[in-house]
């Protein structure tokens, strides 16, 4: 059956995947939803909550301002606390009340601006799209509103990371790793869309030689980027020790070129896939091409959340419902995913545990390895 | 770009209009997109010539998923006029306003203006505003100007009155503002003078004056607009003079 998950969970919401994108950057985001809505967020989906600050509120909308239309609660709401915190800017984000009743947040988010003078977003999700949209639409309206100057280039070829957030990456250090790496191969971080980065260094994207999209939800700043500014990219997680090297090699070959690539996409003799790995398009195609140099096995990509045919190998699949997984595990002897999706998987063994904070939360992360730039084997 | 959204009473002639200035349009040589924002989805059915296009709630409806092109969900009428119809729930079931949100949504996923780059789009909505879906052609990025349809009947006006002040609510949202009145003739006592007292009352020009005809019946029970019935008509010439007037002073 289409858009039904009996058996597994389903992943972080766009609305999540906004605030996620959006939390280390100074701003004030308000989740225009019922109160109580938020707890999902902080409580499942949000791993720097109870260590790190930020401006993440829900406008509590009642019943009756639903009815009513009514949104000049949350326009005053939004002027009054803007004017007394003096975020970086204001994003309102949609949930599904207002996206059922229609309310424009786009210009709840102008009338906003223009009473406080302070940059505001309105994001027009709805709790019904995955993470990975609300990832991709608050780092290009970051980009498109902050990132307009061009600076001069550094000497050192310089990287922005782009579509890092907790719900790919969690807290297990593999945000570290992919810095060091960089490091390690003789560039530079230049900032990072959005984690360990001030917007004020994000402002400064124009001045990298490359960026390097770690997730669906960096690929549409990327193109804005290429095109504002001429910056290329290159597509792929630094997974394993031979694939990082050739990203790194890529990566140089971009910035030296100017050519935007997708690292892993590579034809292979294999007909029939061994194995699968599901989750973010980015994250398992190089995870998988990872593997498939350090070991000799072919893997599929199964890919329930949004993505591009661009960044899918031949043997990847779309698979947007729980049947289309179903079905597609059958032909495989092992797969890789979070430990949630065990209950798809019916051999006795072949199932390798790999936790994806976007699909089961905090709840495994004693036990989420960081793999960049390691040897898989 | 020239994007206008059609609004009016339930009745009043708005499907009508908006399909003979569609028409008129492309007789001029302009591509033209018309988006009907009606449940009923009876928009641009005179010009498909009676066979209508499979609206946009009825496709979701079938299929289960979103459609991948621009051609699963539209058609091309007379004059080449791409005819979108937004269809709403199961009658008495769902929200209407909410699917023609979804489909404005979903047509700028498909990037329909990027692909087909219209001279005009035509959205023709629904009798009043009456909830947000019903104000999202008027929204930002939509229609940027609008046209109100009315007769000289008491009720035609009242509802005409209400669009207007729907419309003057929305000033500081960067909505589209009324551009002017079409009177659409019933034939009623000084139909004239109590038009232009509503128009002179709310700062309005009377764009265009279309008297009532049966030609417009007769060729509607054929499935087609007055303009592809006969061009030469006077009433064809009416919609021809509007649709002049609108694209100068656009400079389209």
């Amino acid at each position: 059956m289409k858009q039904v998950a009996g058996l597994i969970s389903t992943y972080s919401s766009d609305e999540f995947g906004i605030c996620s994108a959006l939390y280390e950057l100074g701003g004030m985001v308000v989740m225009h939803d019922a109160s109580g809505c938020n707890s999902t967020y902080t409580t499942h989906d949000e791993p720097r909550w109870y260590d790190m600050d930020s401006m993440i509120y829900i406008s509590a909308i009642s019943e009756m301002e639903a009815v009513m239309g009514d949104d000049d609660k949350l326009i005053h709401d939004l002027i009054e606390t803007g004017t007394e915190l003096k975020p970086e800017f204001i994003a309102v984000v949609g949930a599904p009340i207002p996206y059922m009743i229609g309310t424009d947040l786009s210009a709840i988010a102008s009338i906003t601006e223009q009473e406080t003078g302070i940059p505001c977003f309105g994001f027009a999700a709805n709790g019904m799209h995955h993470y990975t949209k609300g990832i991709s639409m608050a780092l290009l309206a970051i980009a498109d509103r902050f990132c307009t100057k061009k600076w001069k280039k550094t000497d050192e070829i310089s990287v922005n990371l782009l579509g890092v957030t907790p719900l790919d990456f969690s807290l297990n250090g593999s945000v570290d790793s992919i810095k060091s790496w960089i490091l390690q191969e003789g560039m530079t971080v230049n900032s990072c869309f959005a984690m360990g980065s001030s917007l004020e260094e994000i402002k400064m994207a124009g001045r990298a030689h490359v960026n390097l999209v770690l997730s669906y939800g960096g690929l549409a700043a990327a193109k804005l980027l290429e095109q504002r500014f001429g910056i290329p990219y290159v597509v792929g997680v630094p997974y394993g020790r031979q694939y990082a090297d050739q990203l790194a090699s890529q990566l140089r070959q971009a910035a030296w070129t100017g050519k935007s690539v997708v690292s892993y996409q590579k034809e292979t003799k294999r007909a029939h896939s061994d194995y699968a790995i599901i989750g973010e398009s980015i994250a398992c195609a190089s995870l998988a091409t990872a593997i498939e140099m350090e070991c000799d096995v072919k893997i599929k990509v199964l890919t329930p959340v949004d993505t591009e045919h661009v960044l899918l190998r031949k043997q990847d699949r779309k698979t947007p419902d729980e049947d289309d997984l179903i079905e597609q595990l059958q032909s495989v002897q092992g797969v890789i995913a979070d430990p949630m999706y065990q209950a798809l998987w019916s051999k006795d063994s072949g199932f390798y545990t790999l936790p994806h904070e976007a699909f089961s939360g905090r709840m495994y992360d004693a036990v989420n390895p960081d793999l960049i730039n390691r040897s898989i084997r | 770009m020239l994007k206008l959204a059609i609004y009016g009473k339930g009745g009043i002639g708005k499907s009508t209009t908006t399909s003979n200035l569609a028409a008129a349009f492309t007789r001029l040589g302009k591509k033209v997109i018309q988006i009907g924002c009606d449940p009923k989805a009876d928009s641009t059915i005179n010009l498909l010539g009676g066979n209508p296009v499979q609206p946009v709630m009825d496709y979701l409806r079938e299929f289960d998923e979103e459609p991948e092109t621009i051609g699963q969900i539209a058609k091309e009428g007379f004059g080449g006029v791409l005819c979108i119809e937004t269809g709403g729930p199961t009658p008495g079931l769902g929200c209407a306003g909410r699917g023609i949100i979804t489909t404005f949504s979903l047509l700028e996923e498909l990037e329909l203006f990027e692909t087909y780059k219209p001279d005009v789009v035509l959205y023709d909505v629904l009798g009043d505003v009456v909830c947000g879906g019903f104000a999202a052609p008027i929204r930002e990025g939509y229609a940027s100007e609008i046209l109100i349809v009315t007769s000289g009947e008491k009720m035609a006006l009242y509802a005409a009155n209400n669009i207007k002040t729907a419309v003057d609510h929305f000033e500081d949202r960067g909505y589209a503002s009324v551009k002017g009145i079409l009177l659409n003739r019933r034939n009623v006592e000084n139909e004239r003078e109590k038009v232009e007292a509503f128009a002179k009352e709310n700062g309005l020009p009377i764009l265009a004056d279309i008297p009532r005809s049966d030609d417009i019946i007769r060729y509607e029970d054929q499935g087609m607009t007055v303009i592809e019935g006969d061009e030469t008509l006077a009433i064809s010439q009416v919609y021809m003079e509007l649709a002049k007037t609108l694209l100068e002073e656009e400079d389209v």
